[in-house]
Order: structure tokens, then sequence, then C-alpha cells
């Protein structure tokens, strides 16, 4: 008789390695791990793939001598069958995603930017500076050491990232925003620039893709926790990149 | 029976070999098939959150999808391809330095805590006391080099929290190895079943395997399919903890030197992640907790959590599992405590 269980196991490899390489293979692994994680992924998923087809080139039933678990161990084990069988249609499924608004506002935006590798308050206070090349992870880690308005002077804020509506005025104020990401997406933090512009939702949508262009001024929100918030000279949507995270 | 018709009817075994080598190739054609004809189309309109924690569970489950792969091949390298021999010959016969190079085993053994019971079972069926056994069952998911090497990755030499999880590893491995090597009886410890699985001879058990070609194809298959759900629902809860439990109550947790620890580990409790890959899970965690919590997470979970203790109770009673949980609970949240203070 055959051994179900058996090939539960060598299925869900099997079904993973395959879903890892095809993302591998249009470009997209990245929007679930780091790519300098991307290869080892690769590597093992098709090694993975090997052993599953030469382990299911099966001839003998081999009964060990196993105990079988107890009830516990029954309950996690029908528990884990059923998520690993629903998780696992999902991912070849359903169409690759980015992390949206919902997870850059759990994580509160700019509550974790980074002070190291990105561009300081002494570079930027040079008279030459300029902030044409600055991304999203620059200009949260600025705004998480100043928000003194006479610094962002003169500064033009150029970004492209995705709208998350602010959680203290949501109605006034949104972040265009991104993930920065260390090895995978589980640890993204979201980071952005607050954007004040009352009743931006009868125009644009969360999660939406935008380009601003505009300069700090006085947040006019009275609600929100943010001093300083960009006053925007253009808003444009635009399709989401194609590589919509910032890894560090 | 089946061996039978293999030893009489080579035929028969070919023809069933390549329908199963078929039966899988097929599979993963159509995997990579319904792959590109559903990679642009959204079949269901997912609200945001649970989009989410479908990204989040993924994402997880690819970082970590290499590292178990791994573990599970040096696993059925390490069973079925070095002699016993190799193993018992180099250790030294006094039982506490024994019990201190068992604890480093894990250096040569480099699987993760879901591979280590079945291995930490044949270690006894292949002579090993039972304390022995259970220092190398605590040790190896912690001191080996892909869970140094992980967690080196995420934390680098931050807060001590690396040094702190290697040698607090190895510490409590040997406090439980001495601690159960006082035990009169170390045999009324395992399950009455796998003790009387212990005592048939150990030949009899893999004559009938064909080869150990044969031996390995069943071996990857069975640890696969013991590692592979637990895994996933591990990737599961992680992400639906990321994206239920508001970052205000974790913040309040975490900022406690107590209760960071005590909610750490019973985040790690019920994760029940593998130690190859729990540093990049709790990385996020970080920046709200302080490092005596992570410390504590980093210890707990390889060692006890909902999926360990399932996988041990095939092994050990109820009882021994009770005192093996309070012994590294305690020791773990200690340890936890100390690095909160001095950190």
């Amino acid at each position: 008789m055959p051994d179900l269980k058996r090939y539960q196991g060598l299925a869900l490899i099997g079904v993973m390695s395959a879903s890892t390489l095809w993302l591998a293979a249009t470009g997209q692994l990245e929007l679930y791990v780091a790519p300098k994680h991307a290869i080892f992924a690769v590597v093992m998923s098709s090694l993975g793939l090997a052993a599953v087809l030469v382990s299911a080139m099966r001839v003998t039933v081999h009964h060990h001598a196993e105990a079988r678990p107890r009830m516990l161990g029954r309950v996690a084990a029908s528990v884990g069958g059923t998520v690993a069988a629903l998780v696992t249609a999902a991912m070849v499924l359903l169409p690759p995603a980015t992390l949206t608004s919902a997870t850059a506002a759990q994580r509160d935006v700019n509550s974790t930017a980074p002070l190291t590798d990105t561009t300081t308050l002494d570079e930027q206070s040079a008279p030459d500076a300029s902030t044409e090349n600055l991304s999203l992870l620059d200009w949260a880690s600025l705004l998480r050491q100043t928000s003194d308005l006479g610094f962002y002077e003169g500064k033009t804020v150029q970004a492209t990232g995705f709208i998350t509506p602010d959680s203290d005025d949501p109605d006034n104020v949104f972040y265009v925003s991104r993930f920065y990401i260390s090895h995978c997406a589980i640890d993204a933090q979201a980071v952005g620039v607050p954007v004040y512009m009352p009743n931006w939702d009868s125009t644009y949508d969360a999660d939406e893709w935008v380009n601003l262009e505009g300069e700090f001024a006085v947040n006019a929100s009275t609600t929100s926790a943010q001093s300083i918030a960009v006053t925007a000279d253009a808003v444009e949507a635009v399709a989401q990149p194609a590589d919509p995270y910032i890894y560090k | 029976m089946t061996d039978l018709l293999t030893r009489t009817r080579p035929k028969v075994a070919r023809r069933a070999q390549r329908i199963g080598l078929l039966i899988a190739a097929g599979g993963l054609a159509a995997v990579f098939v319904v792959r590109a004809l559903t990679g642009d189309i959204a079949l269901v309109d997912l609200p945001n959150a649970a989009q989410d924690l479908v990204t989040l569970t993924v994402s997880v489950m690819i970082e970590s999808l290499g590292f178990v792969i791994l573990g599970i091949l040096i696993s059925v390298l390490v069973q079925v391809w070095i002699p016993d021999r190799w193993i018992v010959k180099v250790l030294p016969r006094n039982a506490a330095a024994r019990r201190v190079v068992i604890s480093v085993l894990g250096v040569l053994l480099p699987v993760c805590e879901c591979g280590n019971v079945p291995l930490s079972r044949g270690l006894i069926a292949k002579g090993f006391s039972v304390p022995e056994a259970m220092t190398f069952l605590v040790a190896a998911p912690i001191v080996n080099p892909v869970t140094i090497l992980t967690t080196y990755q995420v934390f680098g030499f931050t807060d001590g929290i690396l040094v702190s999880r290697i040698v607090g590893g190895f510490l409590i491995a040997n406090l439980i190895g001495w601690l159960f090597s006082q035990h009169p009886a170390p045999g009324a410890l395992l399950t009455e079943k796998f003790a009387a699985d212990c005592a048939l001879p150990a030949e009899g058990d893999h004559d009938h395997s064909g080869s150990k070609w044969q031996e390995s194809r069943d071996l990857f298959a069975r640890e696969a399919a013991a590692v592979m759900p637990a895994l996933i629902l591990g990737a599961f809860i992680a992400g639906l903890v990321q994206v239920a439990v508001p970052r205000s109550v974790l913040v309040t947790l975490g900022s406690n030197p107590v209760w960071s620890v005590l909610a750490l580990m019973a985040l790690a409790f019920v994760i029940s992640i593998c130690s190859n890959i729990d540093a990049f899970f709790i990385l996020p965690f970080a920046s709200t907790f302080m490092p005596g919590g992570i410390v504590a997470f980093l210890l707990f979970g390889p060692i006890i959590d909902i999926k360990m203790l399932a996988m041990m109770r095939t092994t050990f009673t109820i009882k021994t599992l009770v005192q093996i949980t309070t012994v590294v609970a305690l020791m773990s949240a200690t340890i936890g405590f100390m690095v909160n203070f001095y950190a």
C-alpha cells in the first residue's frame, strides 16, 4: 500500500523549490529575499528538486520501527499538514506581491530608520550638497536626526514610493514610503517622507505608487505627530517599479 | 512483501521506479505550468493584511528552505553513510568529558533541531547513553556552524547576543546531561515503545533496506515529511504575529527587562521556528526588544517549542519532557535577565 505521508514532505519540498526557481527565473525572487541570499536559495532549491526526483524513484516500502507520535503529535501534525497545504497552494496560485501599506502602518513608518550607510547631516549641510540622488532611506534618516526647518530649506524632495496613510491624521497626511530589507520580507521596515495634502484620498489611493516632488514646511495637520511635512509641488501616479524594496 | 517482489522481479521494480519518477517529474512540471499561468492573474482580491500574511509567510519559507534542505541532506549523510564507530570511537571515556565533546558534535553535524530528534534516536540506538543523547539534542541546534553563521549575519557581535547564545547553549546542554546522568535508571526516561525498539538487534532493522542509496532516498522522504509541515506552520505563525499583534503591544513588552525575556520565550515556544533561521525571524523585534529577550528567544526556541515537544514525545516520557522544559526555561530566562542587566 502506498505510504502517502512519505510523499507529503517530498511534495512540499518539490512545490516550494519549483516556485522559488520560477520566482528567480522571472526576476521576482527579490520580492521575498535579499539579492545576497538569492544564489543560495536557487542552488539549494535545485538540489532539493533533484533530491525529490531521486527520492520519488522508490522500490521498497521500508518501515522503520518508529514510535508513533501521541495525541500532541497527532494534533500538531494535522494542523501543520492543513496549514502547509493551504500556504503551499497560495504560493503557487497567488501572484507574487510586495508588502502593503498595512504592514508599513503596523510597523510605524520611520520608527527604525537606520543612521548608518545613509547620507549624513554634515554632508547635506555642505554648501554644494545636492538632494537629487537621495533615496527615501536617506530622507528618513535625516528626518530622524533633525526636524529643524532651517536645515531643509531649499532642499527639494524627489522620491518614488507607495502611499501609506499617516495613522494619526489619515485624511490629511500620508507618507510616500518604501520598505527597506536586510534579509527577507519578514524584517522589512518602512521608511518615508510625510506629505501634507488635505483630502488626498479623493485623488489617490493607499498603496498607489507615486513620484513626489516638493519641499518641507511646517506640518499644518493638528493631529499628526510629524512636526514638518512635504508640501507637494507634484504628485504623479506611476507603475510599481521592478525593484520596490530598498535592500541594505 | 514488496521486498520480495523487488528481489524476484527486477522488471516490476524498475517499472515502479520509472512510475515514481514520472509522477514526480509530472507534478513538478505542473507546478511550473500553473505558476506561469497564474503569475499575473489575481484569482482572489485579498485584503491588505491577508496579502501581507501570505507575503511574509512565503518569504520566511523561501529564506529557510535552503537551510532545511541542507540539514536533511547532512542528516542523511550522517545516518546512512558515516559508520557508527567513527562517532562513538572518538569520544573520551570520562562521562563529563564525553558530554562536553558531544555538545560540540553539532559543529560536525550541522542539522537543525528538527533533524536532531531522529539523529538522537539513532545515536541512542547506536549505543549513546540517554543523558548523552539529550546533551547532543540540546546543544547541536545552537552550537553548529549554520546557526552560528546566520546568527552572526543578523546580529554580528552586537550586545553579546551571538556569544551569549553559543556559551548559553553549551552550558544548558551540559547541565541537562549532568542532571539526567544522576538518574538511577536512565532507560526509564524513554517511552516504552522506543525503549523496546532500541532493544531490537540493530542489523535486523537495516538488512532489508536494499542499498545505502535506497536507504538515503527513504530517509530524505521521511525527514522531509517530518520537517516541512512544521516549518511551514512556523513560518505562517511568524507572519501572523507580525500582521496581527500591534506594534505598541510589542514595544511595551519589549522595553521591560523581565517581560522582554518572558514574552520572547513564549513567542519562541509558539512559533517553533528552526534554529538555523530563527535569527532572521527575530531581527525585526530587535529594534523593540531588549537584547536579553533576543538571547532567551535564541536559547529557548531551538530546544523547547511546540514542534520539538511533539517530536521528542516519540522518544521521551512526559515526565522527562516536563523536567527538561523546566530546566531549559529557567536557564534561558536567567541568561536573558543577565544579558539585560549587563548589556
